[in-house]
């Protein structure tokens, strides 16, 4: 479904690769996670996969179900079924969040060629979706993000997610700022969507996350390509030994 | 003469003409009300037309918009269903429609007004008792060319006055109307809003221009604010190609009183709004929010000045501009705290969006203090729609038209929100998506 082949990657205007030649095969109904010290690319890769302006191909590719992503413009990968949900949600003052959901439902499914969504069909799914959130229908009404607590933020990307149903989902550190009960609903949300047809991309920083959504494969990233996979026990064993520990004593983060 | 040479320009002879032709005919035009247009006239003429020269004209050149051969406005009517889409403020609404600068009671609806208030033409007034416009208090000798030829031309405008502890429950409309003509025609409208003691008032004032015409706009206000009053204005700008306005808003605050202003200028070849606040009493509050929207050519100017003249008062100067094409927005905002005014609190806040690199938005914020107890703090911002806000948008499914759009109507949400009535947050949405590209995808937002 997601296939990452050599990407590489740099910061316009920079000579410095971020990404270094990641290869990544993500299957309809896998969870991977990807793992990896501050500064080894994991943010990039996220970016680069949504289309962010800023950075630079500099080789490889990546395809969604066979579609050439790199070539896309952000909304027409969206489009295609690829969702980020991001580290830092943007506020929207004057937009409310339910108008901003259904326009992007909307822009979606026209780009499809499918139809608009009724008022009323919406009205029933966004209501249905948000409380398996607990997103109540006061932040529904509310300014995109709009004085959202870090824990709103992170459950409105969800939400989205949940309304979209994107074919891949790239979770970029989802978890910071979370306490842990917020984390609960964030990973029960993810839990729920998760199905035969659907892959998820799930960056992090810390192996937390990774108790509520048990990945099937576990990647670290680090100098801008995975250096070693393994399944759940990996992400344990970096808990465990730290990036040095695992990867050898050039790779480990200094302390800050 | 030399120390004014090239900083004003000499008056064209369109404006004596109007002079001569409104003697005897008028509403105060006649006896001592005569001698004092002419002395205004007389110091119109002696100020002359300022050029970019003049410090508080040096982004707007008022000699290449204003100093052109305008006849005074043609009397005429307009037709009611033209008008009715302005309405605002609810059914309940007093209106007091004026037709280029002139007042038209039969459209205007002004049944049931308590006790206490008065609501005439400004014309009845000058013809009555012409003493009762202008007061010392407020009035100084105009150091202000386009206020001196208001003085001379005035033929009309509202004359509000509030006595002690009324309140007007529903909002007032003024509804300013410019039509459509051959030729190119001017206005000088004067609105006397005077309210007593613990009066209050709701104040819509709605500014339009209909069809097509050269037109110049020389409105003067002067609103005084008794002690313990509070005056809220909604005010909207929306004028077309060939179409310019200057408004001069001076106002007067006693003590505990407050004064809370929105307005939205949006739309016209030029539009000049000045405001001068005088805080002449202790505990009082002056709130000056704004939105300019210049696009294509246009140029929206605003000047204000706020006068901190007595202790512990506060004022808030917030505007808003988004500029495109190749539309240029000056906001020029000063803060006086004179040598009494301790304990002032006094922000100014301009936000800008640069939507083209042809377009250009002039801040200049000042601050003048002499006491030494205060909080005056000042801030510009000034930059093009947030990459990564952007970014967002799209990520979810936006194109970029669309995204930027409602990124364009986001950032004018922080004013829409001081709009204190409903009708007219509506209608000011309804303005800035019509200007915005793809405004009609958006159109659930208005």
């Amino acid at each position: 479904m997601l296939e990452i082949k050599d990407l590489q990657a740099t910061i316009e205007g920079q000579d410095k690769q971020i990404l270094n030649g990641l290869s990544l095969t993500v299957r309809p109904g896998e969870v991977h996670a990807i793992m990896g010290p501050n500064g080894s690319g994991k943010s990039t890769l996220a970016y680069v996969l949504s289309g962010r302006d800023g950075y630079e191909v500099t080789g490889g590719s990546a395809t969604l179900d066979g579609e050439d992503l790199l070539e896309l413009e952000p909304e027409e990968r969206a489009a295609a079924g690829l969702f980020l949900a991001m580290q830092y949600p943007v506020e929207i003052p004057g937009v409310s969040n339910m108008y901003f959901l259904r326009q992007a439902m909307n822009s979606i499914r026209k780009a499809r060629g499918e139809e608009e969504i009724s008022a009323g069909a919406f009205m029933k799914l966004v209501k249905e979706r948000a409380a398996l959130l607990g997103v109540g229908g006061e932040l529904l009404k509310r300014d995109v993000n709009r004085g959202f607590s870090g824990g709103e933020k992170k459950r409105n990307e969800i939400l989205q997610m949940a309304m979209l149903q994107p074919r891949i989902c790239i979770l970029d550190e989802t978890d910071s700022g979370l306490d842990i009960d917020a984390l609960r609903t964030v990973a029960d949300g993810v839990n729920a969507m998760r199905s035969p047809d659907r892959g998820f991309l799930i960056i992090t920083h810390y192996q937390r996350l990774l108790d509520y959504i048990v990945p099937d494969h576990v990647h670290v990233l680090a100098k801008g390509r995975i250096q070693t996979s393994g399944d759940r026990s990996l992400a344990l064993e970096l808990e465990e030994k730290g990036y040095g520990g695992v990867l050898g004593a050039e790779f480990a983060e200094v302390a800050a | 003469m030399s120390a004014l040479r090239n900083r004003t320009a000499e008056p064209v002879p369109g404006f004596a003409e109007a002079l001569e032709r409104l003697r005897g005919e008028a509403a105060g035009s006649s006896g001592r009300a005569l001698e004092q247009r002419n002395a205004a006239f007389e110091r119109f003429q002696a100020l002359g037309v300022p050029t970019p020269r003049v410090e508080n004209w040096k982004y707007t050149n008022a000699a290449s918009f204003a100093n052109r051969p305008f006849a005074l406005a043609p009397r005429g009517t307009v037709d009611p269903d033209l008008v009715i889409p302005h309405f605002a403020g609810g059914h309940k609404a007093r209106r007091l429609i004026l037709v280029n600068g002139r007042t038209v009671p039969q459209f205007s609806h002004l049944g049931g007004l308590p006790a206490g208030m008065t609501v005439r033409p400004l014309a009845q007034v000058l013809a009555e008792t012409p003493e009762l416009v202008d007061r010392t208090s407020v009035n100084d000798e105009p150091e202000h060319s386009f206020e001196a030829l208001n003085r001379a031309l005035v033929e009309d405008g509202a004359w509000i006055s509030l006595e002690d502890g009324v309140a007007l429950d529903e909002p007032l409309q003024v509804i300013s109307i410019l039509t459509e003509a051959e030729s190119a025609f001017m206005a000088h409208p004067r609105h006397v809003i005077r309210l007593g003691r613990n009066a209050k008032l709701r104040l819509i004032l709605t500014t339009v221009a209909l069809g097509q015409a050269e037109s110049l706009l020389n409105q003067v206000e002067t609103v005084e604010i008794a002690d313990g009053a509070d005056l809220t204005i909604d005010r909207t700008l929306e004028q077309g190609q060939g179409r310019s306005a200057i408004t001069r808003s001076r106002f007067v605050l006693g003590s505990r009183s407050r004064l809370q202003q929105t307005t939205a200028s949006i739309g016209g070849s030029l539009i000049r709004h000045e405001m001068e606040a005088r805080l002449r009493g202790t505990h009082s509050e002056a709130i000056l929010n704004g939105l300019m929207m210049p696009q294509g050519t246009e140029h929206v100017d605003t000047l204000i000045r706020m006068h901190h003249e007595m202790p512990d008062c506060q004022s808030d100067q917030f505007y808003k501009t988004v500029a495109d094409d190749r539309g240029r927005a000056v906001f020029a905002g000063k803060i006086f705290v004179h040598k009494d005014a301790q304990r002032t609190n006094s922000y100014q806040k301009n936000d800008s969006l640069l939507l083209s690199d042809d377009a250009e938005i002039d801040a200049k914020p000042e601050l003048e203090i002499y006491a030494d107890d205060v909080k005056c703090s000042h801030g510009a911002t000034c930059g093009d729609l947030d990459p990564a806000s952007l970014f967002y948008l799209r990520s979810r499914g936006m194109d970029e038209a669309l995204a930027r759009s409602m990124l364009t109507f986001a950032f004018t949400g922080e004013v829409l929100e001081r709009i204190a009535d409903e009708s007219v947050d509506h209608i000011v949405r309804r303005m800035i998506l019509s200007r915005l590209p793809g405004g009609e995808r958006l159109a659930e937002l208005g």
